[in-house]
């Protein structure tokens, strides 16, 4: 019982709603008000001339008493005199001509219904009460009501008889404004009203207003008459509920709220601004500036665990001068204090946790130095065993290797990663290798030359074997952690004085070693591909980077790319090459892309960024043309491209081929190492593959064969 | 599962068998059991339409028990669901003979099973060893690497997927400490154990070993993050389950982080310590020791169910050494006649040469690698050469996986999966 009791006052209570403002101010002849009707009176008459509307200065002046000088009301009321459900309102402080028109088109349309006046009456208190500059809560709390005085001079109206009662109930938790308002109009002073504004409205709000009105003087009040009510009208010609009730939230938020989606909006324009591409043609750009470049390459450092890459890395660092001696003493004093001070040139490129803790590098590091003939790009590999995926990401990005060898355990290289470290060199494309025999000085006697000669001999021979040819492999005998022939050579008065006259020093080594690039035109001319290597937050404007080397195409700011597997598109919003803010990038550049509208959870390190008109589709089985290093079976194996590590199974083994590809076998039951064979190779999910990409299966921890996608 | 009662011919094998499933791993022995054409008698819930004079329909669920015909089934091994559909062979009073249904099996409810060929010694033998009730050996492995977890249960007859979490993780950058990188290594673990702790129960169930295996030092950093998070309170994670479960890790060594490493693991010195004597662990011996013999290209070791048929025909798969690697998938086979193939194999091999014969279970880790050779291989007493070159041009057959059950796949419908990759 007591619940329906509930429901009855609420319902009550609503309509005691529209007559809170009954008991105004009775004195109509006070000298205020005389100067309002004299000052709006001629208003209201030049709009109902307008309208085709005569009208005595009494029934004017009456109509603005009872609207509460509301101008647009009391000509509305004029108009439609006939009409006795068009009981003007009051209690408008805000005369806007857009309110005007608003209210306008709102009486014609769902306004002159029952429920609409309600809202719109509630609406008005709203920003009556927040002109007032009194708290803006529009939604008036029940209780507020209920302790508003009552006045039943509403219910005389005849409409609502056939007011459907629900509607009141949903309506007053939201205060709606005039259905078929298209925005909320922005508030105007209400001080700068002027008469000749309002006496020609613009078009906008004519078509708004007027021709409705009139529209609907013809047919509405027959029907509504017949009916009692507004319902017989297109149901859908106003906005749906729903609008109505986000319109109404917008305005209910008030004037801060939507000044400030205001500024959203602006932002988001110059946003789009700011990445706008500007159009170059970045292949003939850069043909352009071909002559203004130093040359430039990047690096791998390869070679087994603890043979020193690192330190190497470090010490040429240091001596190049891209790394301050005041960062390696402190590294220096931090290393002491762990009881590994010789790691201290290493932790410049070991710069994890686990990794100086642990004295072995987890993942490659990237890291630029110029010189003054050539711009480099260091990617210090992993030498550990485990680390292997890590090392073909860091030599897939690279234009050469530098090859560290230890020259007191050239053994333990020789079985374990040294070997791998060259074959899978070779296994990504790379041709030019410079050999750095380090620990020179820890031999002994140091500096002995008979090592060297010795050291240079063996490896040469593994690199020969590996294919490398003869003229792209340099020596050069160094130590890293003393530092001598990395950049400086050493003094003539040391015992490595025999190194200054025969070999060059490190950097004067890797400065002869660029390899050209070979048909640049050609390759930027392609679309797009760059795989991505890490994908990280670039800092506070921009929350999604990627990193990478382009490996065909071009890329300017601006471009919208496609990402694979994923799919997703995103926009280029800035782009660093060798930590420099640049307007594009191109094939063969290591760089940073920072991107838009694109989420970093559908971007992983592997993914392929490629062109929106290119896309490289993604394949779930691929035929590989292999050379095998390690027996295979139709087995589960890791494929390793670039950066890429995918589980795949190998699910059939489609031929053993000679040298020019012709079969030999097939259908073989096992592979053997030294055989070049076709195999398929499945994938869980699907993998994005260009034909004559260069893959590198493992498994178990070992490289087994490396070939090409077929 | 408990065998309640049989009343099975040895001589025919004709007869019944009445079983009680008792835990989720009963499922897939169900599973292996149950073949298409079998009479399957088991309680299901049947929804039943009743359509009144006036045409208004009602409808309601009903348990009844039905005898099924069986045409089809599905497991599932993530929930260790087993559906079974079939057509009616019985009627009562809520279903016409002929109808169709799919009742998922039901643990602590009783099924009898009906074998319309009869039951054979593979049937037999996987009855016996469905019913055995020994404590099984179960244990959890994390295979990992940086950004990759895999949290599988490993079981006397399965390895499941029981979720994967992947986290993209910013690499080190420039010089410096690379901050972004080791907070996100701390998120990632602090995702996996979360994970890893949702996964064991350890409130209802016993702490089960857990491995944690990884190439370089992953597994180890993630233990003494388990530790450091054991000591100290880490929101979302209860110390005291926490405690219960440092015992029980074990950290060993993997190639990779994806699943397939799981060979590697479970063949590694520190699990075989602590988990010989199982099936698998015998299994896994087998598998390797068939690749050694691969590798060696003596003869010895062959593979494919042709070359494998011949190799039987000359007694090469006999007493001293001989062992038949066969996967239980192929008894699983939709047509009877490939059943009875490779049912007459297994019985030639063992009872006329006297031969080992493991039947591996295609869901287990070295059966998933057996899989990939056909589901069929062999160690051979003497060395043949040339097997696959006898009687014409068509060597080993293709391997394509067409009723293979592949949990990697079903792990990825429908399960919370952390940051799963779906290809387009």
């Amino acid at each position: 019982m007591q619940r329906v009791k509930n429901v009855d006052y609420d319902e009550d209570d609503l309509y005691d709603d529209d007559e809170e403002y009954g008991e105004e101010s009775d004195d109509r002849d006070s000298e205020q008000n005389r100067s309002s009707f004299a000052e709006l009176t001629p208003v209201v008459r030049a709009e109902l001339e307008e309208a085709g509307v005569q009208a005595s200065d009494k029934a004017i002046e009456d109509a603005l008493w009872n609207s509460f000088w509301d101008v647009g009301k009391s000509v509305v009321f004029l108009k439609d005199r006939n009409a006795p459900r068009q009981t003007p309102k009051k209690q408008e402080k805000a005369k806007s001509k857009f309110d005007q028109a608003a209210e306008r088109s709102a009486k014609e349309t769902g306004g002159s219904s029952k429920l609409a006046k309600l809202a719109e009456e509630r609406r008005k208190k709203a920003a009556a009460t927040a002109a007032g500059g009194s708290s803006t809560d529009s939604e008036l709390s029940s209780l507020d009501r209920l302790t508003k005085p009552k006045d039943s001079k509403e219910n005389d109206a005849p409409s609502s008889v056939a007011e459907p009662r629900k509607y009141p109930i949903r309506k007053k938790r939201e205060p709606t404004p005039p259905p078929k308002e298209p925005t909320p109009p922005p508030p105007t002073e209400p001080e700068e009203e002027k008469p000749d504004l309002r006496a020609s409205p613009t078009a906008f709000a004519r078509t708004l207003s007027t021709h409705p009105v009139q529209g609907r003087k013809v047919t509405a009040p027959a029907l509504a008459d017949l009916l009692g009510t507004e319902q017989s009208e297109d149901p859908f010609k106003g906005p749906s509920p729903d609008d109505t009730v986000l319109k109404a939230q917008q305005r209910s938020k008030g004037r801060s709220l939507s000044k400030q989606t205001e500024a959203l909006k602006l932002d988001s324009q110059s946003t789009q601004a700011t990445i706008r591409s500007k159009g170059l043609d970045v292949p003939k750009l850069w043909a352009e500036e071909k002559a203004k470049r130093k040359p430039a390459a990047a690096f791998v450092v390869i070679g087994h665990v603890d043979h020193g890459k690192s330190t190497l890395m470090g010490r040429l660092l240091l001596d190049a001068g891209a790394v301050s001696q005041r960062d390696v003493n402190k590294y220096q004093k931090q290393a002491a204090e762990m009881n590994k001070s010789s790691f201290a040139l290493a932790w410049v490129m070991d710069t994890g946790d686990e990794e100086r803790e642990r004295g072995v590098t987890f993942d490659f590091a990237q890291h630029h130095f110029s010189t003054p003939k050539a711009d480099f790009t260091i990617l210090d590999a992993p030498g550990h065993r485990d680390f292997v995926p890590n090392m073909i990401g860091g030599a897939s990005m690279a234009d050469m290797a530098v090859l560290v060898v230890d020259a007191n355990q050239l053994e333990s290289g020789m079985k374990g990663q040294t070997k791998e470290h060259i074959l899978l060199a070779k296994a990504v494309g790379l041709k030019k290798v410079v050999v750095a025999v380090n620990k020179l000085d820890a031999a002994n006697p140091a500096w002995s030359q008979d090592l060297f000669e010795q050291v240079q001999a063996d490896v040469r021979k593994l690199l020969l074997d590996s294919a490398f040819a003869e003229q792209d492999i340099k020596f050069v005998p160094c130590s890293g952690l003393g530092g001598a022939n990395v950049v400086n050579a050493p003094k003539a008065s040391s015992p490595a004085a025999w190194v200054s006259k025969a070999h060059f020093t490190l950097l004067q080594a890797l400065e002869r070693s660029i390899p050209p690039r070979i048909a640049d035109q050609e390759v930027i001319r392609q679309p797009l591909r760059m795989q991505i290597v890490d994908v990280f937050r670039g800092g506070v404007t921009n929350p999604v980077s990627i990193a990478g080397r382009i490996s065909s195409g071009s890329v300017q700011i601006g471009d919208i790319v496609t990402v694979r597997p994923s799919g997703e598109k995103a926009t280029i919003r800035a782009i660093d090459v060798l930590d420099e803010a640049k307007d594009y990038a191109v094939a063969g550049q290591i760089c940073s892309l920072h991107l838009s509208d694109i989420e970093a959870q559908h971007l992983r390190s592997g993914d392929l960024v490629c062109s929106l008109q290119h896309p490289v589709h993604g394949r779930r089985s691929v035929v590989l043309l292999i050379d095998v290093l390690e027996p295979l079976l139709p087995q589960p194996v890791d494929v390793h491209v670039g950066r890429l590590h995918v589980p795949a199974t190998i699910s059939q083994l489609v031929e053993t081929v000679d040298g020019k590809g012709e079969q030999l076998k097939r259908r073989p039951r096992l592979l053997k190492a030294g055989q070049r064979a076709r195999i398929k190779v499945s994938f869980e999910g699907s993998v994005p593959l260009v034909v004559g990409e260069r893959v590198i299966v493992r498994t178990a921890g070992v490289t087994a064969a490396h070939g090409t996608v077929e | 599962m408990r065998l309640i009662k049989q009343n099975i011919e040895k001589k025919d094998g004709s007869g019944s068998a009445t079983l009680l499933p008792e835990e989720p791993e009963d499922m897939w022995h169900a599973y292996n059991l149950i073949r298409p054409t079998d009479l399957l008698r088991a309680s299901a819930l049947r929804r039943i339409t009743t359509e009144s004079a006036t045409g208004s329909t009602s409808s309601q669920r009903v348990q009844t028990t039905l005898t099924l015909r069986v045409t089809k089934l599905d497991f599932d091994p993530q929930a260790s669901q087993l559906h079974v559909s079939g057509t009616v062979a019985e009627e009562n009073k809520y279903v016409k003979l002929g109808g169709f249904h799919t009742l998922d099996l039901e643990l602590q409810r009783n099924f009898t099973l009906t074998k319309a060929d009869g039951w054979d010694s593979v049937a037999l033998a996987q009855l016996r060893e469905s019913i055995d009730q020994t404590k099984k050996a179960v244990c959890w492995a994390v295979v990992m690497q940086e950004g990759l977890a895999n949290i599988c249960l490993i079981t006397e007859y399965q390895t499941i997927l029981r979720q994967r979490v992947e986290v993209s993780l910013p690499k080190k950058r420039g010089t410096g400490k690379s901050s972004d990188h080791e907070k996100a290594v701390q998120r990632f673990f602090h995702t996996v154990l979360e994970t890893l702790l949702r996964q064991l129960d350890l409130a209802n169930s016993p702490a089960s070993p857990v491995l944690l295996a990884s190439p370089g030092f992953t597994a180890t950093s993630f233990q003494s993050y388990i530790k450091s998070a054991a000591s100290s309170s880490t929101p979302g994670i209860d110390v005291k389950t926490l405690k219960a479960l440092l015992p029980q890790l074990l950290v060993a060594h993997s190639a990779s982080g994806y699943l397939h490493s799981l060979a590697e693991v479970l063949a590694s010195p520190a699990v075989t310590a602590k988990l010989s004597d199982t099936k698998f662990a015998r299994e896994t011996q087998l598998m390797d020791r068939f690749y050694e013999l691969l590798r060696k290209d003596d003869g010895r070791a062959w593979y494919g169910p042709r070359e494998i048929e011949r190799a039987v025909e000359k007694g090469a798969v006999g007493r001293g050494g001989g062992v038949l690697l066969i996967s239980n998938s192929l008894f699983r086979s939709q047509d009877v006649a490939v059943r009875r193939r490779w049912v007459t194999l297994v019985d030639k091999v063992k009872d006329d040469e006297g031969g080992e014969v493991r039947i591996l279970s295609s869901v287990h880790e070295s059966g998933k690698r057996l899989e990939g050779l056909g589901g069929v291989a062999a160690i051979l007493t003497f060395p043949i050469e040339d097997l696959d070159d006898m009687g014409g041009e068509e060597g080993g057959e293709d391997v394509e996986e067409d009723e293979v059950v592949q949990p990697e796949v079903e792990g990825v419908e429908g399960r919370e999966t952390i940051h799963e990759e779906f290809e387009i």
